[in-house]
């Protein structure tokens, strides 16, 4: 990023549902919900072994969220796709229902039986998938130039199991967001107090806080307020709008080890509009889902290293692991203000 | 909650309450300016109380006080308590930075909301236009909406009207302390804070302050103080054990959810005074 060059702001508004959330789309459109859309039709089975736990070989237990990067990789030029935040979550023993199945032939190799709920990595991987057509606009660093490649749309080669539960799914549009600027005209009505018997003392600046709610918070709140629905904020490079002044760090890229930076969050909105989308079978999904945003740092370098081994790229297309820093409501005790009666 | 009689109705709001006149100090009041969307009317929640709160699961403020959670968005408030809040100005001050180019000046602005039964909010904004300061001030006040008790002085016959015992509050170097008073007694208090003890819901008080109450903001963060401390007070009617209810989060999940842990539902063997 040069010096001095202003980062677009986006926002992802909230469009019209889809008609049936398994229905395929483009890779690049911006989704939230439903089932992922891959430019490859071999992608599910990679996915599943990146986001196997390096030391036990099995897939993450906890209630996790995971950032997968989807870049094309040319001999000719380079298109940048990128995957976002998707939750590999219920891998507890009762959700042995939820299978994903691809074809038999493909299963094999990773055992039997292996029960995956990626019905939410359609979620942000969709989310996500879209900001290849933004990354598009925004490279102006990349000397490569971009070229319109279509894959086909192979939506004969997914097949998805008939019960596999899938989230409600709605499409988005993204406006860039207008910076705020108040009129600094000097209010001239201001009129002097009427009654002169009492005389204060000089007030001094002070940021805004309440005893339950510090400035950092009432920030994020501001700018929600200003755009009541917005569901995600992509800003490539910029700077995340934090809920809580404490953000983890994110490490390094796990393909080239350069540094991560920022580039789009999750906002709470979405969870209001899927939880208002979801029928009951699918409401006690959504209630774990208490998070205040979801922030993805990627590859500054936006690397393509391509392994020899072949672990990390299928069919010219790179797939790396990204970072997801999730920020939770504080409690009351964590969130009251020490200092505000002092 | 203290006790409440059948008595007599009190009047309510009946003592010099309202807006306009002295209170609505500068321009700009809470007219929509034009400038503002019809998005920005709309409110999208953004924590899960608040999810509960727009769906109709949860009825009154008291709900949320009872298991201390944290009131992060003040169109909670706005929808619990609504229409019966009521804000007003106290205080609109210049505050002034010296810069190269000559003096900057912002206003700061002191707002206090309250139903005048029992819900009070202070909220101080800094903003370079008086309307935005209001304004600002206004939704940091409702986002500091707290419950204030109310007890009897003596012979408990009627409503509380008065502190339930002594409290006192403490902000910098101000330190104000509010006493129970007999009926009739009236907020026998300096004008800035009985605003807020008249916002509060509090009829009869005796207060008595300390320290450098000419600063406005410290003096009247004490009495907030002073007021958030009527409920911390463990009085002998609190004495019996708790029993324990579910918290929102609780109540409302899914049913079809496996509960993941033990829910609170205490039978607690009942102490006989």
């Amino acid at each position: 990023m040069a010096m001095g060059e202003r980062v677009l702001q986006f926002l992802g508004m909230p469009g019209p549902w889809a008609d049936d959330n398994s229905e395929p789309s483009d890779h690049y459109t911006i989704k939230i919900g439903g089932l992922p859309d891959w430019p490859v039709p071999q992608f599910p089975s990679a996915i599943t072994h990146i986001l196997r736990c390096a030391a036990c070989q099995s897939l993450c237990p906890d209630f996790c969220w995971r950032a997968i990067r989807v870049q094309k990789l040319s001999s000719a030029c380079e298109e940048v796709g990128r995957g976002a935040a998707s939750p590999v979550s219920a891998l507890k023993d009762d959700r042995c229902d939820d299978l994903w199945t691809f074809g038999s032939g493909e299963e094999g190799d990773d055992g039997s039986g292996e029960d995956i709920d990626l019905e939410e990595l359609g979620r942000a991987l969709s989310v996500a998938a879209s900001l290849a057509s933004h990354s598009k606009k925004q490279m102006n660093n990349q000397d490569t130039k971009t070229t319109e490649k279509h894959l086909p749309l192979s939506l004969g080669t997914r097949v998805v199991a008939i019960d596999a539960p899938v989230l409600p799914c709605f499409y988005t549009y993204t406006q860039e967001e207008p910076s705020t600027r108040e009129v600094t005209v000097v209010s001239s009505n201001y009129s002097q107090d009427s009654e002169q018997e009492e005389t204060w003392e000089k007030e001094s600046y002070e940021y805004d806080r309440t005893w339950n709610a510090d400035r950092t918070y009432l920030k994020f709140k501001k700018s929600m307020d200003a755009f009541p629905e917005q569901c995600f904020r992509y800003a490539y490079g910029g700077k995340p709008l934090l809920a809580t002044a404490k953000v983890e760090n994110p490490g390094t890229c796990k393909l080239c080890g350069g540094p991560r930076h920022y580039e789009m969050q999750l906002m709470p909105p979405l969870l209001y509009f899927l939880q208002e989308g979801a029928n009951d079978c699918k409401k006690h999904l959504l209630d774990h889902w208490n998070w205040m945003t979801l922030v993805v740092y990627t590859c500054s370098k936006s690397c393509s290293h391509f392994d020899d081994k072949g672990k990390f790229n299928i069919e010219g297309w790179v797939v790396a692991e990204e970072a997801v820093v999730i920020q939770f409501e504080e409690s009351l005790q964590e969130s009251v203000h020490k200092d505000y009666f002092s | 909650m203290a006790e409440r009689g059948g008595g007599g109705e009190r009047g309510g709001f009946g003592r010099g309450f309202g807006r306009g006149g002295r209170g609505d100090r500068g321009r700009g009041g809470r007219r929509r300016s034009a400038g503002r969307r019809e998005e920005e009317e709309k409110w999208v929640p953004v924590t899960k109380l608040g999810r509960l709160v727009k769906d109709g699961k949860i009825r009154t403020v008291e709900e949320i006080y009872l298991h201390s959670l944290p009131i992060k968005e003040h169109q909670i408030i706005d929808t619990l308590v609504g229409p019966s809040l009521k804000d007003e100005v106290m205080k609109i001050m210049p505050v002034q930075k010296q810069t190269r180019a000559g003096q900057r000046t912002r206003f700061k602005a002191f707002v206090v909301v309250g139903d005048g039964n029992g819900h009070v909010g202070l909220g101080v904004k800094c903003s370079k236009e008086v309307a935005t300061a209001i304004r600002g001030a206004i939704i940091l006040a409702k986002l500091s909406v707290i419950p204030v008790r109310r007890g009897y002085w003596g012979n408990k016959i009627g409503k509380p009207h008065t502190v339930p015992c002594k409290v006192t509050g403490k902000c910098g170097s101000v330190t104000v302390r509010m006493v129970p008073a007999p009926r009739g007694a009236g907020i026998v208090a300096a004008r800035v804070p009985k605003k807020v003890l008249q916002f509060a819901g509090i009829e009869d008080v005796f207060t008595s302050s300390r320290g450098s109450t000419k600063t406005l903001g410290n003096f009247v963060k004490a009495t907030f103080d002073c007021l958030l401390k009527t409920y911390a007070y463990l009085t002998p009617d609190f004495w019996r054990e708790t029993r324990y209810t579910k918290s929102p989060f609780q109540e409302h999940t899914d049913l079809l959810a496996k509960p993941t842990k033990a829910i609170y539902q205490d039978d607690v063997e009942r102490v006989e005074a």
